[in-house]
């Protein structure tokens, strides 16, 4: 288990009206391809919106979030399947 | 008068689908969705546990009895509200007749789209392919003249059906209802009307409406339509101005207390949640009630207290609701706390007349332009610095996805 809110290093693709594609992050030295974005929303704390990825590597499921206010990546939870 | 069209949307084990969808993993298996706190209950079961009896509301205790292999998620309260404000916009692509009745339902009165879209079916199957196909949900929905029928046609058939009640197959299909199936018939009322011998819809149709309204007052003249399948409210689109009569928090503590301490505590995080919404959407009440539930879960009280002249900052809120506090004694340790603000004055800002006011006036904008930048807490009262639960766990049956009935929930 990952501890929350960790900074990553990742790869992403914008694609075509606004979409975000997150294609793979790096955590300690290993690199993990996104494989599937299961799922995606938004949250609002203040006036900065999130932008959040539930993503998978095929074994595992994490959550990413995307800060647009300082264009950080986050990795914030990890579920194994 | 022109025959309405009224569609009821309702998205089918909303948070156990979005959950199941979020994590493949889920899909297929027996899932509940609970609440983050210590004492939470079922929030939503997916079909698969519902087949073993797993239902809203049960106990964690009690859902596992029926069903040994479900999987308990914590439920993720933001991913709901997004969720269902983008497929209620989607709505709005279809008429701009979209009442929202509750976080997964909503109706849409389609009566003047006809011309643009041809068939209200081909609109439900327009809207189900979209939702289906930006975030997997499946949903059910009612067609029929009114609200009363469309909802009870979108129950007919779940997961993702659609039922068509046309006006001329109302009596037919009011025959075998249950009145229970009705919405607005709850446990009670179906009690009652049992008592007179009505069971099916149509039976209370038949009823003669003078003993309704002789037993249930004007209710009973409402009763007597809802068997009829007649109801004439139109839909209420959401316009952002919504007239509310309160704004209200609760809470239910992660343990009882009974600690005067802790208790004011709660009550002045309530008291911010109360008057940072009412200050946002410029309201101020005359009226602040105090709702304490006990740890037995059953006995609770509710005072009030209305001052001279409305107030909306949360220090005014508290000190008020301190005041009732301390005219009761309390019995039991606490298990929830509420505060509520009524007797409402919308768009009503009183200049400060002294000098202390003014700068308390100041103080509070100050505060509130930090936290509406920042976040809710950012800045906030020294007493609930070592407070980590500040914020919403719960999202009302009130809840919109915009306006004044928007609450923040985490």
């Amino acid at each position: 288990m990952f501890p929350r809110g960790v900074p990553v290093r990742i790869a992403v693709i914008y694609e075509p009206g606004k979409r975000i594609k997150p294609v793979w992050f790096e955590l300690n030295r290993r690199q993990y391809r996104i494989v599937e974005t299961t799922y995606q929303w938004k949250d609002k704390v203040g006036e900065t919106s999130f932008l959040h990825y539930a993503v998978s590597d095929g074994q595992s499921l994490y959550e990413l979030i995307f800060n647009p206010l300082d264009q950080t990546w986050t990795l914030n939870t990890q579920h194994t399947e | 008068m022109q025959e309405r069209i009224i569609l009821h949307v309702d998205l089918n084990a909303f948070f156990a689908s979005v959950e199941q969808q979020s994590n493949p993993g889920l899909r297929g298996k027996p899932v509940a969705v609970i609440g983050s706190r210590e004492r939470t209950v079922i929030t939503t079961a997916s079909y698969e546990a519902r087949k073993y009896g797993v239902k809203t509301g049960m106990s964690i205790w009690e859902a596992k009895n029926r069903c040994p292999n479900i999987i308990l998620v914590v439920g993720n309260n933001r991913k709901y509200t997004y969720t269902s404000s983008a497929i209620f916009k989607m709505m709005l692509d279809y008429t701009p007749l979209v009442e929202v009745f509750s976080i997964d339902e909503a109706f849409l009165d389609v009566t003047h789209s006809l011309k643009i879209f041809g068939t209200p079916e081909r609109i439900v199957y327009l809207l189900k392919a979209r939702i289906r196909h930006s975030f997997g949900l499946t949903c059910s929905a009612g067609i029929a003249p009114n609200k009363l029928l469309a909802k009870l046609a979108s129950d007919m058939q779940k997961p993702d059906g659609l039922t068509i009640i046309r006006p001329d197959e109302v009596q037919n299909i009011l025959e075998k209802i249950p009145i229970k199936n009705l919405c607005g018939i709850g446990t009670r009322m179906e009690k009652h009307l049992s008592l007179l011998g009505i069971k099916t819809c149509a039976e209370l149709g038949r009823f003669p409406a003078n003993i309704l309204i002789k037993k249930f007052g004007v209710t009973g003249k409402h009763l007597h339509e809802m068997g009829l399948g007649i109801d004439n409210s139109p839909v209420i689109p959401a316009d952002g101005k919504d007239r509310v009569k309160s704004v209200g928090h609760s809470m239910t503590l992660p343990k009882d207390i009974s600690n005067r301490q802790e208790i004011l505590k709660q009550m002045l995080i309530l008291s911010e949640m109360v008057g940072r919404r009412a200050r946002r959407y410029s309201v101020s009440g005359k009226t602040i009630s105090l709702y304490i539930r006990y740890a037995d879960f059953y006995s609770s009280f509710t005072r009030q207290h209305t001052v001279a002249s409305p107030m909306n900052q949360s220090h005014d809120i508290y000190r008020t609701a301190v005041a009732i506090l301390d005219a009761v004694e309390l019995h039991q340790p606490v298990r929830l706390i509420g505060i509520r603000l009524s007797n409402l004055r919308h768009n009503v800002n009183q200049l400060p007349l002294f000098p202390y006011e003014h700068k308390k006036a100041l103080m509070v904008k100050a505060m509130d332009d930090v936290n509406n930048r920042y976040g809710d807490f950012t800045l906030t009262f020294a007493s609930l610095l070592d407070e980590s639960e500040k914020c919403s766990r719960v999202i009302s049956p009130a809840w919109r996805p915009d306006g004044i009935r928007c609450v923040d929930v985490r």
